[in-house]
């Protein structure tokens, strides 16, 4: 029982630190934007701010439609069960057999929730957002259900923890990483792939009709989605080579590391939203698009043994 | 040299005098051999000029038939020789009251030759038209330049231009009454708004879904509808309809201010380029007053001008790269923007809306310790512009939305007669600074700089121009501070000569600001009419959006700096509006008698 | 456009990056509204009528261009109301160059929000001179009258005349002038004449 005690303890700090870090995480962004913009920028604490203030906002329904009242809180209960799939420390705290394909799954229904609740109503913009949505999609979730292809053969299991157990260096495996990299930067919707939200052009895409606490809750969903994805990139660079993790010590140092090096490699993706532009959809398509050949390159590189 | 005052023989509609088309009073020939050209057209519509005379320096007069309204248009137009000539915009006037007709002016910026202010000139070509009867043969059926003006002498007077392509309102509002026209003299206060507003939007062409950018809308900064017709997210057809921030500036002018306060109204037409507005304005009333201002006067406005454009340009430039979604470029290019704002708070006591100018001057000398603060800042804006370009043009993601979008072709902007870098970006050679004679009002003539001009006509060529626009300023305001001359800054005025017309010019950052104005009795404005540049640029929008993506519109958009609230200075103050203090024509009167009267 | 030596020496000496608190570095931004900020000395913010040197000519209502200033008759009471309104306000300084004895002042002020907008309104009131003669209130106010008798070159002007006639209304000094004229050419001018003078004079404006 002493075990379950323990994988309890740090399943219930994954869940903190899965609730509770996004927003911070945002908050260090925009801190990091308003530095390499001369600002001084908000508190640390300002997300949490915003979303506090649009939980206790009502919303505003422009549709009798079910979805729009729904979509965000699918998009939300996505989000958390895919976090729910991820290490944190040697703890998985939902583990079951192919999780690796449930999470491609379930991080996917977060995209589809917006979609869908972008077609959900009659709005030019929302529908447009919709779309752009669905065509980075459509292109990007090849390249990852390849590149997750790459990993699970690799470690020869579709099981997070074992992959993690059993994945061994081989250049394909370097090269996943580095695609990887990319594929889950262009799903987490940050700039200059943000095409869907665009505040600009489409006036927030999706996202254009939703007000008050759902729109709060989507854009909690969104973080949440972004985190899930960074930890996962982060538990793949770090917990194959700690070697075995047999104690809760080493366990509580792994989360001590996953954790520190999700919170640094923020800062660096805020610096590179605030270098960059906005792409056009089509120019993503076709990054995109030569991106998943690439991937089917190292697929192929990864079943000659490479 | 026969000077202004010579030529009279004005608002007389069948001038008696003239024989031929002959005024007897000025020396027709002598004036027709002032500029080249003049004489050519005056033989190629000899029967149908009913006058011709030289308004001032440089700007000349044809009376002619409405018939031939058209062809007399197009004659300069297409000038084989003068490639650049363009038709600027037109006044329509209510002249019932001193002559029983109605006026309708076309005027054309005709340049003999780029960038010689001496030998360029502007060409007002008036038609008389019967006050039961004010309808014209459309220019804008030939030209798609005089689209808009057509509907606007329509909406807000009346006159009808017969086989005009597109007669919906462009002005009025929607609710607004029928056969209400605001700037005709006899105009009744009284009326409101009907109940049903009629919208005149076009119709979604065949397999096209609708997108709405605006009335309200992130990637414009002001009210504009851009109705796009899109076939997925490319861009097929395009409906404007603008015109939503409209405040009866002319109207208002015409009343009760003097020429004077007029001035500062101008100023405030706009929040960017204010001080264009208000030295164009201040130049048209110098002009037909006939009075040369000091050269230390004409000095400080060419600086405070040159200031505004370097400020603008970075402003600009800082918004299109936030409608790109790089936000940093934004706020860098803001940064680098604000210490010109804080010299110019310091040299004019205000950051925008500087009051600097008064017909015939300007109000604060430019004290010599000022001289290195301006020179310092000068230097502090063009490292910091340099640096700022280095990491912008060098952001990929930057170019990539930029290169090759939006692009507008010479022939469409020279027919659209678009202006100002959008212009120069499409390989225009215009430039209102060097092209007409500013040299009354401006001190451009007297400092040497190159007007950038690119073939490309994409949104990046855009940039282009701007930019190196803006380091040509720094250059000019450099010499100006070194060249400065010593003496007085201002030159009463007096009285003004009563329905004297004139125009005043300069090239704003968008492209040339034009304010005609007419006087009146007891130094009042009788017509005054603004033309800001983005009125000539935004119709050509619709022809640099078709065919790219919807994402791409907001910069597209952008990229002639549009100035929604220039545009659309003069809507009518609505009764029903309540905020505004509205008042007839009598109690307008009333009001300033009784504050007249305190002497 | 002459200004005292101190005042040039506070321009020249006044500088932003001291006074504002703003930096070349990062951050460029100040937390404004939570600082303070001041206005150089140049800054034209809303002017400010100081009543004490106000005569109440109006000078500064014709000048203004959107009517901020505005000039009110009570011939009842004998008060001439002048009323400036920040709200209305365009800051354009031109009452305070039109002012003949610079009640108009300038101030650096620029912050004006308040909830209640009589905050921006100042209004001073002037007490008409009386005409003793007809018992009428003139158009002009007291001060200004003195300001007149100030200005006016003594040696030029029939100081006692100037007495006689200055707190008249328009009336009655046509009313004398008439009579006058009427004892010098021995009624040239007959009576109906003056009757008819001063009811139009009543009735219209100036």
């Amino acid at each position: 029982m002493a075990l379950d005690i323990v994988k309890l303890g740090f399943s219930l700090a994954g869940i903190l630190i899965m609730l509770l870090l996004p927003p911070y995480l945002d908050g260090i962004a925009r801190r990091v934007k308003a530095r390499l913009q001369y600002r001084r920028g908000p508190p640390l604490m300002q997300t949490w701010y915003d979303l506090q203030k649009l939980f206790a906002l009502p919303s505003v329904r422009p549709t009798k439609s079910a979805l729009f009242t729904w979509a965000p809180y699918i998009a939300l209960a996505s989000a958390i069960s895919a976090a729910l799939l991820l290490p944190y420390g040697n703890v998985v705290p939902v583990d079951f057999g192919f999780n690796l394909v449930v999470f491609f799954y379930v991080i996917l229904m977060v995209s589809v929730a917006l979609m869908f609740a972008g077609l959900s109503v009659q709005n030019a913009f929302s529908h447009l957002g919709s779309a752009r949505e669905m065509q980075i999609v459509l292109t990007v979730e090849p390249l990852i259900a390849v590149l997750y292809g790459v990993l699970a053969y690799n470690a020869g299991s579709l099981n997070i923890a074992d992959i993690i157990a059993n994945l061994h260096a081989t250049p394909s495996v370097i090269l996943t990483y580095i695609l990887l990299a990319y594929a889950l930067y262009v799903e987490s919707g940050f700039v200059p792939f943000d095409i869907a939200e665009a505040e600009q052009e489409v006036i927030g895409g999706p996202l254009t009709e939703y007000s008050g606490r759902l729109l709060g809750v989507f854009y909690y969903a969104i973080h949440i989605k972004r985190f899930t994805l960074l930890w996962f990139f982060v538990s793949l660079l770090t917990l194959p080579w700690l070697g075995p993790i047999g104690t809760p010590g080493r366990a509580a140092l792994a989360l001590a590391l996953q954790f520190i090096l999700t919170v640094s490699f923020y800062p660096v993706i805020a610096a590179l939203e605030a270098t960059n532009a906005r792409l056009r959809i089509d120019q993503v398509v076709k990054m995109n698009t030569r991106a998943f050949f690439a991937g089917i390159i190292i697929l192929a590189m990864a079943f000659m043994g490479w | 040299m026969v000077g202004t005052k010579d030529l009279e023989a004005h608002f007389e509609f069948e001038c008696k005098a003239c024989e031929d088309g002959r005024c007897s009073k000025a020396d027709v020939e002598s004036i027709l051999a002032e500029r080249k050209g003049l004489k050519d057209f005056y033989e190629a519509f000899k029967e149908h000029i009913r006058e011709c005379k030289r308004m001032t320096y440089g700007q000349y007069m044809f009376v002619i038939d409405r018939e031939v309204l058209p062809e007399a248009v197009l004659w300069w137009h297409n000038h084989p020789k003068f490639k650049e000539t363009h038709m600027s915009t037109a006044v329509g006037t209510d002249e019932r009251p001193l002559n029983g007709h109605f006026a309708y002016m076309p005027f054309l910026n005709v340049q003999v030759e780029p960038f010689k202010m001496d030998e360029n000139y502007w060409v007002f070509l008036k038609v008389y038209t019967p006050a039961d009867d004010p309808s014209f043969p459309s220019v804008a059926a030939k030209l798609p330049a005089a689209l808009w003006i057509e509907r606007e002498v329509k909406d807000l007077l009346g006159f009808k231009p017969v086989g005009h392509p597109d007669p919906r309102r462009l002005i009025l509002p929607e609710d607004f009454p029928d056969g209400v026209y605001p700037l005709r003299k006899d105009m009744d206060y009284r009326h409101s708004p009907i109940t049903e507003p009629r919208t005149e939007y076009r119709e979604t062409p065949e397999g096209t879904t609708l997108v709405p950018m605006g009335p309200v809308h992130a990637g414009v900064e002001e009210p504009a509808h851009f109705r796009l017709f899109v076939k997925g997210e490319k861009i097929v057809d395009v409906d404007y309809r603008g015109f939503y921030s409209h405040r009866g500036i002319e109207k208002t002018g015409e009343g009760r201010l003097t020429y004077n306060q007029v001035l500062f109204l101008a100023e405030r037409i706009c929040g960017i380029c204010g001080y264009q507005h208000s030295v164009s304005y201040a130049m048209a009333v110098e002009r037909l007053a006939d009075v040369e201002i000091p050269d230390r006067a004409r000095y400080i406005r060419t600086l405070l001008l040159e200031l505004e454009r370097i400020h603008n340009h970075l402003l600009w430039v800082g918004i299109a790269a936030h409608l790109v979604g790089y936000d940093t470029g934004f706020m860098h290019a803001w940064r680098i923007r604000e210490p010109v704002m804080w010299l110019v708070e310091r040299l004019t006591g205000n950051r925008k809306q500087y009051g600097m100018n008064i017909v015939g001057g300007v109000r604060r000398d430019l004290l010599d310790y000022r001289k290195e603060e301006v020179l310092k800042v000068v230097k502090e804006i063009r490292e910091g512009t340099k640096k700022f370009l280095d990491i912008a043009l060098n952001t990929n993601t930057f170019i990539k939305r930029a290169e090759g979008v939006g692009i507008l072709p010479y022939k469409v902007a020279k027919a659209y007669s678009v202006l100002g870098p959008t212009a120069r970006a499409s390989g225009r050679k215009i430039d209102a600074r060097l092209d007409q004679a500013t040299k009354t009002a401006m001190a451009y003539h007297e400092v040497d700089f190159k007007v950038p001009v690119y073939k490309e006509g994409d949104v990046l060529a855009r940039v282009l121009v701007r930019m190196d626009e803006l380091f040509e300023s720094l250059w000019i305001v450099e010499q100006l501070i070194d060249q400065m001359p010593d003496g007085d800054i201002f030159t009463p005025i007096g009285n003004l000569p009563e329905y004297q017309e004139a125009l005043g010019f300069t090239e704003a950052h968008r492209g040339e600001v034009v304010h005609y104005v007419m006087t009146g009795e007891k130094n009042k404005v009788y017509r005054w009419k603004v033309r800001a540049p983005t009125y000539n640029n935004l119709p050509a929008v619709p022809e640099m959006l078709k065919g790219y993506h919807v994402a791409d519109a907001p910069i597209i958009i952008a990229s002639i700096d549009p100035c929604y609230s220039c545009t659309e200075r003069v809507q009518f103050v609505d009764v029903e509006t309540g905020k505004v203090k509205v008042l007839t024509e009598a109690e307008f009167n009333e009001l300033s008698i009784k504050y007249k009267g305190v002497f | 456009m002459a200004e005292a030596p101190s005042h040039s020496e506070k321009l020249k000496s006044w500088d932003r990056m001291k006074v504002e608190g703003f930096s070349k570095k990062a951050p460029v931004t100040t937390p404004y509204p939570f600082t303070d900020i001041e206005k150089p000395p140049e800054f034209r913010g809303i002017p400010h009528i100081n009543p004490e040197k106000c005569i109440g000519c109006g000078a500064c209502v014709q000048a203004c261009p959107p009517d901020a200033l505005i000039m009110e008759w009570d011939k009842e009471h004998g008060v001439k109301r002048l009323t400036y309104n920040a709200a209305r306000c365009i800051r354009c300084a031109r009452c305070i160059e039109v002012c003949p004895t610079g009640a108009m002042e300038p101030t650096t002020r620029f912050e004006i929000a308040t909830d209640n907008k009589e905050d921006l309104v100042e209004v001073v009131e002037h007490k008409l001179a009386y005409c003793e003669e007809c018992g009428e209130y003139l158009d002009f106010t007291e001060r200004q009258i003195e300001y007149v008798r100030n200005i006016l070159p003594k040696e030029i002007f029939d100081a006692y005349a100037l007495e006689d006639r200055i707190k008249l209304t328009q009336e009655e000094k046509m009313r004398r002038t008439v009579v006058k004229l009427r004892e010098l050419e021995s009624n040239v001018y007959p009576a109906f004449m003056l009757v008819e003078k001063g009811k139009e004079k009543k009735g219209g404006e100036e």
